[in-house]
């Protein structure tokens, strides 16, 4: 069995990057094949992106929106929460199983938080994924 | 000596290159006016450069220090001189300030060096490394530290024995022994200083046994040990170079302690002591760390927060006051302890102690004004005449205090008081524009 | 496309070395499509490493560069300057975090962050290879900085500002200013009082002709960002009847002041509010400035006996406020002092966690002690316990001084030593999305590097909304943020960022669903060779990328993250 599942994280620059970051500085460990990419905010990630790192072999897709801190205004949520919905049809289209891709609100201090979903989501997707 | 003197104008002299120093020299310069910053010692970034990892975030200390001191090396409204000393600041008027500037020779033409170590190698003469407070050697022609600025080669001239090893083997001819003392007489419209602090000497408390055991050492001689520049490639006791797994802390060496003359808290102690605990942890793993205290001061943003950190990983903390410490045969460590839990005296062994020595102030800064124009309290620190009106405001106006110059304080609230300072100076230039 | 890239590891002095193989990860990243060089490095902010960047740049005609080392938020800004100083557009260099996103986060599987270092590595030169030169827009900001808040900070704050010729607006909410320092009486350490220090600043503040002081005025909405925030507020009536105003200003930046609340105990804690004899540390100074006479009264009853409760609402090990409120101790122990000196009979008993009069507030301390008050220290696990008894209170604590013994103490009055909490009424931070710490404080961008500013460009924080201060601590904090905001736009122009929407014309057939994304109307209607488009104002746009994933036909992109980019870095992660 895998030890832990490949992760693509998107985060926020201003929100969830601040809280990724200090994960590691309090030596918070989660799998090393989870990586990041950062984009100014979580409402303006493309589906298709998400498809394609399924495409690439990724196991889960986690985004780590801003929530309703995000400094782009009060929207974000709604317009995150519409493309994680897009995603999740079209993954179904595909038979992929939608729970591959999570989504939460992680503020810029959220450090435990983001490491307790990394981790939960990392122990569906060994079940999962290998099952 | 050089006898001619230069007359030089800046809208600002900022003594002292230390976090403080720089940071109030940024300031001044980022808002365009002319900054002269003057230091003491041979490279910029004070004790901060010297340090392993800050607290609470554990971030490393030179990574902070390091693009500081060379955003302010580079900024073009700053001029530095190192290895200078400002004496006898006269005020002629509100917005003329004469300062009398000694700038040492550094016997090397900094601009030519390019740091290749080739006359260090070349240096028969070895002597006590300040840098590394005294825990190895370094050469008389010699690179401070790896990370100093200006990184260039010096000439310690009074271990300097003159036979001329180091010149030959340069590869740019950059040693020059006819370099002279230079003099300055710098007119500025205000005045930020900056002089930083003394370390308590801990030889003062000679029941400690410091620089007589050799496994006590100072709590900065362990910031070297662990800090990413540092000397050996692990932590070891100066005695036998043994790899120390039961290390002790004492709290309040020099500090609250009126029969060492310094009664005040030092403000720092608990938290870089902390600090040392969690990194040793790290390091070794299977050490233990006890830090024998008084009270501990954990005040500061997320510093309680830090302090339970260590507590959950394994630190022990002993409330007691250590009388007396005696060395054993072997190297180790009897100290002879009060436990205030218990309400008994102990004695516990450890292989290594350090001494978490106090904040002095630096007499240097009464001494850059005539006697007694720029007051000191008590504890010889510059007195704020408007603690809480005006923090940085001195007894002569157009002189401001940053940093520890002015009490103990820590990183993030010597930076704060910087900030306050270059404020006030930039307030004063501006109030006080020639008609 | 880029095809010179220079690639720099940092070992951060073992910070990341000691847990990533930085030569392997040169290794493998070496003959990477596109990389030119490829070097590890001790400390790549150095000055030393700054100039071989430099000179790099020129020698090998690079035309991208990585930095791979710490968070970009404490050296993004560093080496853009480095990019530019090799004459490079700062918007060629990419920054990839291999300390706090591999080896720290991943410091217990070596292997694993080594490979996880190489991959952001990898995928941060995918990025490279698209980085194009970009070019800022300029425009004028406004000159005139806000100070929210009229406590001692932002008095402060204002004040300084003024000196430097700044217009300055400073709202305070209450009809009064000077905050919690205008309502203290006597203060340790100079002895002033609250009051004479905030109406010293306040008249100094009155005869400058540059600040405007609005009371009783909150700021009720914000828009724009650094250079031009258009901030309304609104007029409380001072009496019934009178209207509510409103107004809009225009100013660049500003100062957040906004101060603390007092812990309010909660009702039963240690007594609380289920007797008249416990109070809190406001309340009792309050009552020892105003006590007159041969003997103190408190609710008609002579006060011999004041037991101190220390750490109140601070420290705590079950509530939320972990944190230490810093000032409390020195607090108390000054009230203690003043009243032992109005007062020659009365008794003070410090039941405390550990006395924290740190620097030279020491002295004070120390006098307390010699006056001959009594000091009882608990621990975390063993609070005291309060009951209250007829006219007074029997207080029963384990004293770790006097090795753990259970004490009984009788006390005329219960001081309760409380702290600081972040204000209940966090409007301004959510008008501005100020982040909170986990103290709930406003968080700074970084502690040492950036103390006063805040993610938010153009806002800093001043004083005790940042966390717990003393005043004089607060007002070096206030001056510091006034600097700050300052130097931000006393240039009068700033730059926007380049990273804007940008639509592809051949492929949009206006459908308006962009549009409807953006939250700050940046997307207007065009007409391009006979067909309508979608068209970004690029003064207006902010670069949030909404409009990108709403597009049917896939035509907007944000520069720097389009998708050819983000693909390409997702196939180097994978």
């Amino acid at each position: 069995m895998k030890k832990s599942a490949r992760i693509l994280v998107f985060s926020t620059e201003k929100i969830s990057d601040p809280a990724v970051d200090m994960a590691g500085l309090l030596k918070l460990h989660y799998p090393p094949t989870v990586y990041t990419i950062t984009v100014p905010c979580s409402s303006g990630i493309k589906p298709g992106w998400i498809l394609h790192a399924y495409e690439r072999g990724f196991d889960g897709v986690f985004i780590a929106a801003d929530g309703s801190d995000c400094v782009y205004g009060e929207s974000c949520t709604e317009k995150t929460g519409n493309l994680v919905a897009d995603t999740h049809e079209r993954m179904k289209a595909r038979s992929l199983d939608p729970a591959r891709l999570r989504m939460a609100a992680i503020c810029s201090v959220c450090s435990e938080a983001f490491v307790k979903q990394i981790r939960s989501f990392n122990e569906y997707l060994i079940k999962t994924t290998n099952a | 000596m050089n006898e001619e003197k230069k007359i030089i104008r800046y809208d600002a002299l900022v003594v002292g290159g230390g976090i403080a120093g720089g940071e109030a020299a940024l300031n001044l310069a980022n808002s365009g006016y002319r900054v002269l910053l003057v230091e003491k010692q041979r490279s910029l970034g004070g004790k901060m450069i010297l340090l392993s990892k800050v607290f609470p975030t554990l971030d490393c200390s030179a990574c902070i220090t390091t693009p500081k001191v060379s955003e302010i090396a580079r900024h073009r409204n700053i001029t530095i001189f190192t290895e200078s000393e400002v004496t006898g600041i006269v005020k002629r008027s509100e917005n003329n300030f004469v300062a009398q500037i000694t700038k040492k020779p550094r016997y090397v033409h900094v601009e030519d060096c390019t740091a290749c170590q080739l006359c260090e190698q070349a240096c028969p003469v070895s002597v006590r490394d300040e840098y590394q407070y005294g825990l190895i050697g370094r050469k008389a022609a010699f690179i401070p530290f790896s990370i100093a600025n200006p990184k260039a080669a010096a000439i310690d001239i009074e271990n300097c024995t003159l036979c001329g090893a180091c010149e030959k083997v340069c590869p740019t001819q950059c040693i020059d022994f006819t370099m002279e003392p230079e003099q300055y007489e710098l007119h500025a419209r205000t005045v930020v200083i900056a002089t930083g602090f003394k370390l308590f000497d801990p030889l003062e408390i000679p029941r400690y046994g410091y620089g007589q055991y050799k496994n006590v050492i100072t709590s900065m001689q362990m910031e070297r040990e662990i800090a990413p520049t540092r000397p050996f490639n692990t932590i070891l006791r100066p005695g036998d170079g043994k790899v120390p797994d039961k290390i002790a802390y004492i709290l309040c060496a020099g500090s609250r302690d009126a029969s060492v003359g310094n009664p005040i808290c030092s403000q720092i102690c608990c938290m870089y002591s902390i600090k040392q605990a969690q990194l040793l942890m790290g390091a070794l793993p299977m050490a233990d760390v006890t830090i024998y205290y008084i009270n501990i001061r954990s005040f500061g943003k997320g510093f309680e927060e830090f302090y339970q950190q260590a507590k959950g990983m394994g630190v022990t903390f002993v409330k007691g006051k250590v009388g007396t410490i005696k060395e054993k045969e072997n190297g180790n460590l009897i100290l002879r302890y009060e436990d205030i839990g218990e309400g008994v005296v102990k004695e516990a062994e450890h292989d290594m102690v350090v001494l978490s020595v106090g904040v002095k102030s630096n007499p240097d800064a009464g001494k850059i004004f005539p006697q007694g124009t720029l007051k000191l309290d008590p504890h010889r620190f510059v007195t704020q005449t408007d603690l809480m009106g005006s923090p940085a405001r001195t007894s002569i106006d157009g002189v401001f205090v940053a940093g520890t110059a002015a009490a103990p304080m820590d990183i993030p609230d010597s930076i704060l008081s910087a900030g306050s300072a270059s404020s006030e100076a930039i307030s004063y230039i501006i109030q006080h524009q020639e008609a | 496309m880029k095809e010179r890239i220079g690639v720099y590891i940092c070992h951060c002095g073992g910070n990341i070395s000691d847990y990533v193989d930085v030569e392997k990860v040169r290794q493998a990243v070496e003959h990477e499509k596109g990389v030119a060089l490829a070097k590890t490095t001790l400390f790549a902010c150095s000055d030393a490493n700054q100039n071989d960047m430099v000179e790099d740049i020129r020698t090998h005609n690079l035309d991208g560069v990585i930095v791979a080392s710490c968070s970009p938020k404490l050296h993004l800004t560093t080496f853009r300057n480095v990019t530019e100083r090799g004459e490079l557009n700062k918007y060629t260099y990419v920054h990839t975090n291999i300390r706090e996103q591999a080896s720290w986060a991943h410091s217990n599987d070596k292997e694993g962050a080594t490979d996880k270092a190489i991959r952001l590595v990898k995928a941060a030169i995918a990025k490279s290879r698209f980085a194009e030169p970009l070019y800022p827009n300029l425009f004028e900001a406004e000159k005139t900085i806000a100070v929210i808040g009229a406590g001692i900070a932002g008095m402060k704050a204002a004040a300084a500002l003024a000196d430097k010729q700044t217009e300055v607006l400073l709202i305070e909410k209450e009809h009064r200013v000077g905050g919690h320092t205008a309502t203290w009486g006597t203060l340790a350490m100079t002895e002033e009082s609250g009051s004479t220090l905030t109406e010293r600043i306040y008249h100094d503040l009155l005869r400058r002709e540059n600040v405007t002081i609005m009371t009783g005025t909150e700021v009720i909405s914000s828009k724009g960002s650094i250079g031009n925030f258009t901030l309304k507020v609104r007029k409380r009536p001072t009496k019934d009847g009178d209207p509510v105003e409103t107004a809009e200003f225009t100013v660049g930046s500003v100062v957040v002041a906004t101060g603390f609340d007092s812990y309010q105990p909660k009702e039963g804690e240690l007594g609380f509010a289920q007797s008249d004899n416990v109070i809190t540390l406001p309340e009792f100074r309050h009552l020892i400035d105003r006590a007159e006479g041969k003997e103190l009264v408190y609710n008609g009853r002579k006060i011999r006996h004041i037991a101190y409760i220390y750490c109140v609402g601070s420290r705590q090990t079950n509530g939320e406020n972990t944190y230490c409120s810093r000032f409390c101790c020195t607090s108390a122990i000054h009230a203690s002092i003043l009243v032992k000196k109005k007062f020659a009979k009365i008794n003070n008993y410090h039941l405390n966690r550990g006395i924290r009069t740190y620097g030279k507030q020491e002295l004070l301390y120390a006098e307390s002690l010699a006056m001959g008050d009594l000091y009882l220290q608990w621990g975390e696990e063993t609070p005291p316990a309060v009951v209250m008894e007829g006219k007074g209170a029997t207080i029963t604590l384990r004293d770790i001084l006097s090795s753990n013994r259970e004490l009984e103490l009788e006390a005329d009055l219960v001081v309760l030593v409380t702290g600081m909490v972040p204000r209940a009424d966090n409007s301004v931070g959510t008008l501005f999305k100020l982040p909170r710490g986990r103290d709930r404080f406003f968080n700074e961008v970084h502690m040492k590097l950036r103390p006063v500013e805040t993610v938010i460009d153009g806002v800093t924080i001043a004083g005790s909304c940042q966390g717990p201060k003393n005043i004089t601590e607060s007002v070096n904090s206030a001056l510091s943020a006034a600097t700050k905001s300052f130097s931000l736009i006393s240039k009068g122009t700033l730059e926007t960022e380049p990273i804007v929407a940008e639509v592809n014309s051949d492929i949009c057939s206006w459908c308006g669903k962009c549009a409807e994304a953006c939250p700050f109307d940046a997307i207007l209607q065009k007409e391009v060779g006979g067909k309508t488009v979608a068209m970004v104002n690029n003064s207006v746009c902010k670069g949030c990328g909404m409009c990108a994933p709403v597009c049917p036909p896939d035509a907007i992109n944000l520069i720097n993250y389009s998708s050819e980019e983000i693909m390409s870095m997702i196939d180097a992660l994978a």
